[in-house]
């Protein structure tokens, strides 16, 4: 009687635990980390360029010009670090043939395949949190700063209103630097650079080009940009707005203007976004597995 | 019970648009009995590593099947007691020669002290105990065969399958893994073992098949293979002068003829071993 062999989370596990690790110790990570640490932490510099006298004014200015560079960064780098990260795994099982030691043991593909695309969201993820902390740290810092004037008022004044006027600018200081709807932002760039990863990923299933892999990863992620757009404008056209729908709807997880401008973002949205996102992306997975499936390696 | 059997297993590749298709192996049928170490000859692109691959089921045949101690290739079962090391492996460069180990071993469930107790019996077996903390980055080709060894050992498999297990290893490192494999067949484990290094086959298999465009040209004992029925040799020691011509006398007194007569040569494989060996200055452990 042969010993049945089931889907193994822990054989998952093992692979994205090394995938991870072996992600770490690259160096080309690492310098877009420590690339996207010092963009963060520079967004304090370039906020004092700000050319107003109300102090009021001048912290809501920097404030917001602080969060538009730091999800900027988030964005950006992130989507490098889930894009490039992905497209080298497969290539470079193939070249070092690592994969046949791998599948020629007793592990199923589809371990293999969740295994390599979770090793590189468990990255993405410690990077988005890396960012996040460094963005956390400089909206305290500067929260800190700008409310200095106010704090002094609030501590040194005799008269009530003045004292009244220097709290509510404290508070509404505080309340600009620690938007809790940041947290909402943050969560939906996650969401998107994971998309973007199980994208790359399905590509690499049918390419052995590192290159080519990113060049079409990159292409998604504009178009996805851009098709909300181009589904309003070619509304009158139903069949072109229907095949558009392949291409994910980026814009949707797009919400730092929002939250930049202080507009509200209710969790509903951000739960229906999400849900979409976690479909797009199962729906892509499968794709994936079905491709590796019947690759020949 | 086979080990591996394989049944008109045949592969062909689509080159492209309008180029056709390239037969790489043609209706191979295979059967290799457990415990028996088996060299798979042939010249590059006679279909030796397709063949690996199409047993592993890292490829699919275009006809044919195959079975890994009864159980059908496609199976992920089939690899349960497998051990695969491929042609010129590079390994996780990032990872040292402990951490690939412990990676592999926990991809066959083995976990815990079992696992780390393995990872020691294994270093020791292929000699990297002074390499073990150290990155894959940093190994020669020749440690990387043997790390790529271990890890093929790693679950203790009943079968392996070695693909040019000594190519771009020195001749140390080659004779190591040539003592490997006796030890390995020792044990009673099954090794099919592909290669183009005819002496080294010679010296370990116990049967060959020789592979060329495709197909099994040839498949036999060795001993059998190489034996020529027709001809007898001996080689003599402190024949005194003169000695030669008696026995050539007899030879032919016999009816029959001597057609050559040499002094014994030593392999330069030997040869090279000796003088290596005996160099004592002692450069410190090769890799």
């Amino acid at each position: 009687m042969t010993e049945r062999v089931g889907f193994s989370v822990a054989r998952v596990g093992t692979i994205a635990a090394n995938t991870f690790t072996e992600s770490l110790r690259q160096k080309v990570f690492n310098i877009l980390l420590i690339f996207a640490l010092v963009v963060i932490a520079s967004a304090s510099f370039f906020a004092e360029f700000a050319f107003e006298e109300d102090v009021a004014v001048v912290a809501s200015y920097q404030l917001k010009s602080i969060k538009d560079t730091c999800f900027g960064a988030l964005s950006v780098i992130g989507m490098l670090i889930a894009i490039v990260g992905t497209a080298m795994l497969l290539p470079n099982e193939l070249e070092n043939r690592t994969i046949y030691t791998i599948l020629s043991k007793p592990v199923r593909r589809l371990e293999f395949l969740l295994g390599k695309y979770l090793g590189t969201v468990l990255l993405t993820f410690v990077s988005v949190v890396l960012m996040s902390v460094m963005f956390l740290a400089v909206l305290t810092f500067k929260e800190a700063r700008l409310s200095q004037p106010a704090k002094a008022v609030v501590e040194q004044t005799e008269s009530p209103v003045e004292k009244q006027k220097a709290q509510e600018q404290v508070a509404k200081i505080r309340a600009e630097a620690f938007d809790p709807a940041i947290v909402k932002g943050i969560l939906l760039v996650f969401v998107k650079l994971c998309l973007l990863a199980a994208i790359t990923l399905l590509v690499s299933t049918f390419s052995t080009s590192m290159v080519f892999n990113v060049a079409v990863a990159l292409l998604v992620f504009f178009a996805g940009h851009l098709v909300g757009l181009a589904k309003e404008a070619w509304q009158a056209q139903p069949l072109l707005v229907y095949l558009l729908g392949i291409i994910p709807n980026l814009d949707l997880f797009n919400v730092a203007d929002d939250i930049i401008l202080g507009n509200f973002v209710p969790w509903a949205h951000v739960g229906k976004v999400t849900g979409y996102g976690l479909v797009y992306l199962s729906g892509v997975l499968a794709a994936a597995h079905f491709i590796f499936s019947n690759r020949e390696i | 019970m086979d080990a591996i059997r394989t049944e008109n297993l045949t592969k062909k590749y689509n080159l492209g648009w309008r180029k056709g298709r390239f037969l790489a192996l043609e209706k191979l049928n295979l059967r290799i009995p457990e415990g028996e170490v088996y060299g798979l000859l042939g010249p590059n692109g006679s279909g030796k590593s397709t063949t690996l691959k199409c047993i592993l089921d890292l490829i699919t045949p275009t006809e044919g099947a195959a079975w890994i101690f009864g159980v059908p290739a496609t199976k992920v079962e089939s690899r349960l007691h497998v051990g695969f090391l491929p042609e010129n492996p590079y390994f996780y460069r990032y990872l040292t020669g402990g951490e690939t180990l412990e990676f592999y071993g926990q991809l066959c469930g083995i976990r815990g002290a079992a696992l780390h107790r393995r990872i020691e019996e294994l270093i020791e077996l292929v000699g990297l105990a002074k390499a073990r903390d150290r990155r894959l980055a940093g190994y020669s080709k020749g440690m990387l065969q043997r790390i790529g060894l271990a890890q093929a050992l790693i679950h203790d498999p009943r079968l392996l399958l070695l693909d040019e297990p000594t190519a771009g290893v020195d001749p140390i490192g080659s004779r190591d893994i040539r003592d490997l494999i006796l030890r390995l067949k020792q044990m009673g484990k099954t090794v099919l073992l592909s290669s183009h290094l005819l002496a080294q086959v010679q010296d370990v298999c116990d049967r060959i098949g020789v592979l060329n465009l495709g197909q099994m040209i040839l498949e036999g004992d060795v001993d059998q293979l190489i034996s020529d029925q027709r001809r007898l040799s001996f080689t003599v020691e402190g024949l005194p002068a003169g000695g030669r011509g008696q026995i050539e006398q007899a030879a032919q007194a016999a009816g029959a003829k001597v057609v050559g007569v040499e002094h014994p040569q030593t392999t330069l494989e030997t040869l090279f071993l000796d003088a290596v060996r005996q160099d004592k200055r002692g450069a410190g452990e090769h890799d």
